[in-house]
C-alpha cells in the first residue's frame, strides 16, 4: 500500500515537473535571448546561452528613455493600487451592509463585468477628456482606480469576518470608516494583497488605454515603450528581449512578495466558519 | 508599526534603494569619459602617429565622434566619450585595424582597453 502511494506521488510530481518545465520554457528562452542576443529563430537552437552578458540591458536603458517610462509606469501603478485598495474596500464594506436595492446593485456590478473594456472605451475617453485628465497620470490610472472583481474579493473577505465583531466595534462608538480601517482591513490582509497584486499587474500591463490618452512621449508607460522599441529595432535581437525582461521583473517581484496572501485572498469566502 | 517596518516589502525596498545608491556613487566616480588603449602593428610593436577614430552609434546612424593620434608608445586617449557603446579603429599609411566594439556598463565609463588595436 505504501509502495503504491509512493509510486502515485512520484508520478504526480513527475507530471507536475513536466508541466512546469513546459510553462517555463518560453520565459527561459526570453531570458536566454536577452543575455546573449542570439537570433531567436536560430536553427539548430542552443539550449544553453553562449557567451552570456548583460550589455543588452545597458542598451535598453540608454537607447530609449527607459527610466522615464519606468517612472511613469510606477506612478500609474501606485495610483491604481491605492485607488483599488481604498475604493474597493469601501464598496466591499457597503455591499455587506443591509440596504434597499443591495441585491440589484450586486447584479448590476456583475452585469457590468460582462461588458469588455473595449466596448466602453469611447465614453471612458470622453469622460477623461471632460475631466481634463488626458495625458496625465491620474487619467492613465482612472479606469483602474476601482475594479469590480476586486470589489467582490473584498466583499467575500468581509463576509467571512464574524458580524459580532462589527457590532462590538459599533457599540464601542466606532463609525463605519474606523470600523473599516481598524477592524475589517487588518483582518482582510489576503484581500488587500490580492487587490494590490491584481491592480498592479493590470496597470503595469495596460497598453490600450495609455495608447489612447497619452499624447506626449514623456508620458508613455513601459508597454508603449516596448511597442516603440519594437518599431526601432529588429524583433529578434537581445535588446528587445532584455526590454521584455525589464518590464516583467517588477510585476513578478510584486507577485512573489505577496503570493501567499494573494492565494489566500482568492480563495477567501469559498468556505465560511 | 515595527512589524511593518521590518516586513519583507520594506526590507527589499530598502536593499534595492541601497544598491541603487551605491551603484550611482560608483558611476559618479568612474564616469569621466576616458578611453585609453594602444595601437600595435602585426608583430606587436607599438605604432606612433596612428590616427585612432572613435565611432558612436544609435538606432539609425553611426558617425565619427572624434579622433586622436597615438603617442610614441602607441598609446592613445580619448577624454570626452559620452556613450555606452563605441567602436575604435586605428589607421596609418594605408593600414587599418579592424573596428573594435567597446561596450560599457554606463555612459562615459572610464576604460583602459585590455586588447590593443592591431594594424594590418
Amino acid at each position: 500500500m505504501k509502495a503504491t502511494a509512493l509510486r502515485h506521488m512520484l508520478m504526480r510530481h513527475a507530471v507536475m515537473l513536466v508541466v512546469c518545465a513546459a510553462m517555463l520554457v518560453p520565459f527561459y528562452w526570453v531570458v536566454k535571448t536577452a543575455l546573449t542576443g542570439e537570433n531567436i529563430y536560430e536553427y539548430p537552437p542552443h539550449l544553453l546561452p553562449k557567451d552570456p552578458h548583460l550589455f543588452n540591458f545597458v542598451d535598453v536603458w540608454y537607447l530609449i528613455p527607459f527610466p522615464r517610462y519606468l517612472l511613469n509606469s510606477v506612478i500609474v501603478a501606485v495610483l491604481a493600487v491605492l485607488g483599488n485598495v481604498v475604493f474597493n474596500a469601501m464598496a466591499g464594506y457597503a455591499l455587506i451592509m443591509p440596504f434597499l436595492g443591495r441585491r440589484a446593485i450586486q447584479l448590476l456590478l456583475l452585469a457590468c463585468m460582462l461588458v469588455p473594456f473595449q466596448a466602453t472605451i469611447i465614453p471612458a475617453y470622453l469622460i477623461t477628456a471632460r475631466l481634463g485628465l488626458l495625458n496625465s497620470y491620474l487619467g492613465l490610472a482612472l479606469p483602474l482606480l476601482s475594479t469590480i472583481v476586486c470589489i467582490f474579493i473584498f466583499k467575500a473577505s468581509f463576509e467571512a469576518i464574524p458580524r459580532t465583531l462589527i457590532d462590538a466595534a459599533r457599540m464601542d462608538g466606532l463609525g463605519d470608516v474606523r470600523i473599516l480601517l481598524r477592524v475589517m482591513l487588518p483582518l482582510s490582509k489576503p484581500a488587500v494583497a490580492t487587490n494590490v497584486i491584481l491592480s498592479f499587474i493590470w496597470s503595469w500591463n495596460n497598453f490600450l488605454w495609455p495608447l489612447l490618452i497619452t499624447r506626449d512621449v514623456q508620458m508613455q508607460t513601459l508597454p508603449l515603450g516596448l511597442a516603440r522599441f519594437l518599431s526601432y529595432i529588429e524583433d529578434t535581437t537581445g535588446a528587445l528581449y532584455a526590454f521584455v525582461v525589464m518590464v516583467l521583473v517588477p510585476g513578478l517581484a510584486v507577485f512573489l512578495l505577496a503570493q501567499k496572501d494573494f492565494i489566500r485572498g482568492l480563495t477567501a469566502g469559498a468556505s465560511k466558519g | 508599526m515595527r512589524g511593518w517596518i521590518t516586513s519583507r516589502f520594506m526590507l527589499i525596498a530598502l536593499v534595492l534603494a541601497l544598491l541603487v545608491g551605491a551603484w550611482n556613487l560608483y558611476v559618479a566616480a568612474h564616469a569621466h569619459g576616458m578611453v585609453t588603449g594602444q595601437v600595435v602593428d602585426a608583430t606587436g610593436r607599438p605604432v606612433a602617429g596612428a590616427v585612432v577614430h572613435m565611432f558612436g552609434r544609435d538606432f539609425v546612424s553611426e558617425q565619427e565622434r572624434g579622433h586622436v593620434l597615438s603617442d610614441s608608445n602607441g598609446g592613445f586617449r580619448f577624454d570626452s566619450n559620452a556613450s555606452h557603446v563605441v567602436q575604435l579603429q586605428a589607421e596609418k599609411a594605408g593600414q587599418k585595424s579592424p573596428r573594435m566594439t567597446i561596450r560599457l556598463w554606463f555612459r562615459a565609463q572610464d576604460v583602459d582597453l585590455m586588447k590593443p588595436l592591431v594594424l594590418r
